[in-house]
């Protein structure tokens, strides 16, 4: 990399990936094109188009500014005023247009220094502090590849592709807008995405939505990532893209990219745990929790850091089943997986997506509990999918209400907190 | 909602065995370890009167009492949405 992201600022240094295309709001140019923001550090962008966001993380590639960069829906006025307090300039980016207030302290600025907000699935989202190279996890080089961006700015998802592309010549980009997503694979064949990263539901929805459009866009990776990965949906994509690289990554504001997995399967091989190799993340169970020591940490963040995940080990695959405050159920005394009994649903023919929760009930506590939206074609009948899950359980793990949904719920995120 | 009868309870009891492949004998007197109807589905079947009362059971207030029949089960839950 060309980019001083741990010093000083280096004015007008070049980037590797300033000459990759881009495409967004429909219009195709390269990085080095996109307007020129005049950005205060240390500096909170609040971005309100796809085009304001790319242009702030490339101010910083180029001058390493201090910077805190998400899409303007995500901050509240009282996440402003925090801002503010925590000495960050609040610049909202509109078009171009920047307007910016100033903050309640004065401080000097930390060079290099990228914040993401995380996801705040537990309550107000936390800074969580990086620097370029931190959240730059593909190194090497790579195949030629057009890279669809379905992901809200500022997120450690939007991250890693953004890096991607400003630092290897040749990763081009092409930026999916909310109000666009669900028709997002015209326009990625349209402009020749070959790659694309999203979570399961994203892909899940768009299987849903239209499988045969899906088919049209000549993907030769297909990434998933930001929530578990069942073989279900993993065994889908494969169908439509036999030839195609799918990996899974496990991956995190806190912890970064720690696990990629390339072999088509749901889980890595429990051979991977405790093995400790300079440069790479070492992975650990405690318990039921997942416990990542890694390179590419945030802030702070050095040594074992317990992931809030839960994991079980099947037929010698370490599967992630959901976060352990959310994962287990307890009915009647026995320990259900949320997880595992949403990849038995989800591998059922007639449906398209499950959520598995515990619903309070008389003698046993906790009842397991579905919803489910069916595949295009007959919706299936509960008893049906009751008796497909019996088959595959134990008596206490079977859904016994099944809920059919409309529609795949999906939040700004692609994630739908199954 | 208003409260379900005897009949609707037991309506809902059948669907209760039908989604296991089995069915709900005529007579109210038939022992539940008969026909294999167990907490787990008699818990489903108080979660499918609450469903269809929109009405949250209360099962704190009356005390477990024996459940022994098929015609026990009905009788309690009947009991129950008056709690």
């Amino acid at each position: 990399m060309t980019v001083a992201t741990n010093g000083p600022a280096t004015p007008g240094a070049e980037v590797a990936g300033l000459g990759n295309r881009l495409v967004v709001a429909g219009a195709a140019l390269t990085w080095r094109e996109l307007a020129e923001p005049a950005l205060p550090s240390p500096g909170a962008v609040l971005a309100y188009g796809s085009a304001d966001a790319l242009a702030a993380a490339r101010h910083h590639a180029t001058y390493g500014t201090e910077l805190l960069l998400t899409s303007a829906g995500r901050v509240d006025r009282a996440m402003r005023d925090e801002l503010r307090g925590a000495g960050f300039t609040v610049t909202e980016l509109a078009a171009g247009e920047a307007r910016a207030v100033a903050p309640e302290r004065e401080r000097p600025a930390e060079p290099g220094r990228l914040w993401l907000l995380t996801s705040g699935s537990t309550g107000r989202p936390k800074r969580v502090g990086h620097t370029l190279d931190s959240l730059t996890t593909v190194r090497g080089g790579q195949p030629e590849r057009t890279w669809l961006c379905p992901y809200a700015p500022g997120t450690y998802a939007w991250w890693q592709v953004v890096t991607l592309s400003l630092t290897q010549p040749g990763q081009h980009l092409v930026v999916v807008d909310p109000d666009e997503l669900d028709d997002w694979p015209a326009l990625a064949a349209a402009h020749g995405v070959d790659a694309v990263s999203g979570t399961p539901t994203f892909w899940r929805r768009t299987l849903h939505r239209d499988g045969a459009a899906l088919a049209r866009v000549p993907l030769r990776q297909l990434t998933l990532g930001g929530e578990p990965v069942d073989q279900a949906v993993l065994d889908r994509l494969r169908e439509v893209f036999p030839a195609a690289r799918i990996s899974w990554i496990y991956a995190s504001s806190e912890v970064g990219a720690s696990i990629v997995v390339h072999d088509g399967r749901a889980g890595f091989p429990v051979e991977w745990l405790d093995r400790a190799t300079p440069g790479r993340p070492t992975l650990s169970v405690d318990g039921e929790e997942l416990v990542v020591t890694s390179p590419h940490h945030g802030a702070g963040l050095d040594g074992p850091v317990r992931t809030g995940d839960r994991v079980q080990v099947v037929d010698g695959r370490v599967l992630i089943t959901g976060r352990l405050d959310s994962d287990e159920i307890n009915v009647g005394g026995s320990k259900v997986s949320a997880g595992l009994v949403r990849d038995v649903l989800s591998a059922h023919p007639q449906v398209a997506w499950a959520r598995v929760t515990g619903r309070r009930a008389p003698l046993l506590g906790r009842m397991v509990v579905a919803e489910v939206v069916p595949a295009a074609g007959p919706a299936p009948e509960e008893a049906a999918l009751v008796r497909w899950c019996a088959d595959r359980l134990p008596d206490h793990a079977v859904p016994r209400r099944v809920r059919l949904l409309p529609e795949i719920p999906v939040k700004e995120t692609l994630k739908s907190d199954v | 909602m208003d409260e379900l009868s005897r009949a609707q309870i037991r309506d809902l009891m059948a669907q209760v065995l039908a989604n296991q492949g089995k069915a709900l004998p005529d007579d109210d007197g038939t022992d539940l370890r008969e026909i294999g109807f167990r907490s787990l589905d008699f818990s489903e079947l108080a979660l499918r009167v609450e469903d269809e009362t929109g009405e949250e059971l209360n099962f704190d207030a009356p005390g477990l009492r024996r459940i022994a029949t098929v015609g026990d089960v009905l009788d309690f839950l009947v009991t129950l949405q008056r709690q």
